[in-house]
């Protein structure tokens, strides 16, 4: 009896502290605090044809201008199976101002909020990656990280590197 | 027939490397100097802010040479700009050659031009040339990427350590991590740098292509 009380309390604790990691796209635009394990987690739970994982800040200006490209590809591929997954690395204090920014530019689905150490965040999502923003990758169906560039780059690229994945 | 497959894969093989050429696609594309390799384009004249050309080899010092690709334009590199001067000014002083380089294209960012560069240097009270690689040919040597970005050499010559300043950008009074001065002063007593490689979150320079 006392070894399942401890399974079910365990069970209780555990479902308790998950983060919201998977919430659908339709629970409108929310910025989730998220350290690297989350976004995995995230990217490997998508159920979705092609992901596109986006590193950004507001104070990032290529990151900025960027972003209405990803946003254009989006509505152009997300019949396909395509999900954005966004992290923000704004500040805690200017959460509010990349929860404007998102909602100026027609984000109506979760996304991320960078939390805790730069180093384990960069590490965790991508040993790859030396941190510079913004940073892209490109993920299939089956969780394999497909494409990664860091840097802004156009339209034209993000449009080769999904149909690559969609197609191949 | 033959002739139209070798332009067919002659183009498509333009295709493919026009689209991955360009400023735009550059930052982190040239993998940063290793550890225990020495400072590449260590010649190179660069005009600094007190007017005078520097060189790599030129502000190399007894105990090590710190070089710091920074900007005026990045908010994560002004989070950290009080930092660089004041631990700029404070090893300089105890035998470490200090250099800050700005390889951002002013043409890409404005705040990154000359006179901009004069004016920071003197409200940060660098004692430490601030020096402009407005070609980027010297990022692309070290395979910088971002700013800010730390590369410390030893005094024999060779990077000892690479990475960030510390890690909190936003509150130097809640630094738990001081990579940088940890590294200067493991030099300074002989031990072994116990964290060599490090990141940190930045602005992708903005590199010019020009060089």
């Amino acid at each position: 009896m006392i070894r399942y009380s401890i399974v079910f309390l365990l069970f209780i604790v555990l479902s308790c502290s998950a983060p919201p990691q998977n919430l659908p796209d339709d629970a409108g635009l929310q910025l989730i605090p998220a350290t690297g394990e989350t976004v995995l987690s995230a990217i490997e739970n998508a159920n979705a044809e092609v992901v596109l994982v986006n590193a950004w800040a507001t104070w990032c200006q290529p990151c900025v201008e960027e972003f209405p490209d990803i946003m254009a590809v989006h509505q152009k591929y997300k019949a396909q199976g395509l999900k954005l997954i966004f992290v923000s690395a704004d500040f805690e204090n200017q959460s509010e101002d990349a929860l404007a920014f998102l909602k100026s530019q027609g984000v109506d689905f979760p996304t991320y909020l960078k939390s805790g150490k730069d180093m384990a965040f960069i590490n965790t999502l991508d040993p790859n990656w030396s941190g510079v923003l913004p940073a892209t990758w490109i993920y299939d169906s089956k969780g394999n990280k497909r494409h990664f560039w860091q840097g802004k780059t156009s339209r034209a690229k993000f449009e080769e590197k999904i149909r690559d994945v969609l197609t191949n | 027939m033959r002739k139209f497959l070798y332009c067919a894969v002659a183009i498509a093989l333009a295709a493919g490397i026009g689209f991955s050429i360009g400023p735009t696609a550059e930052a982190g594309k040239n993998k940063a100097l290793k550890l225990g390799t020495e400072a590449p384009v260590a010649d190179i004249e660069l005009k600094a802010t007190d007017g005078k050309l520097h060189t790599l080899a030129s502000v190399q010092g007894k105990m090590g040479t710190l070089i710091i690709f920074s900007c005026n334009s990045c908010p994560w590199a002004v989070k950290w700009e009080s930092r660089v001067a004041s631990i700029g000014n404070e090893y300089q002083d105890k035998g470490f050659g200090v250099i800050v380089i700005n390889s951002n294209d002013p043409e890409r960012a404005s705040e990154d031009g000359f006179d901009e560069m004069v004016a920071r240097a003197k409200t940060l009270a660098y004692e430490f040339p601030y020096v402009a690689d407005s070609t980027s040919r010297v990022a692309r040597a070290f395979g910088a990427s971002r700013t800010p970005e730390v590369f410390l050499f030893n005094a024999n010559g060779k990077l000892a350590y690479h990475g960030a300043i510390d890690d909190n950008p936003s509150d130097a009074n809640a630094v738990e991590a001081a990579y940088l001065k940890d590294a200067l002063n493991a030099l300074i007593s002989g031990k072994a740098i116990l964290t060599t490689e490090t990141k940190a979150l930045g602005c992708g320079i903005k590199y010019s292509s020009d060089s």
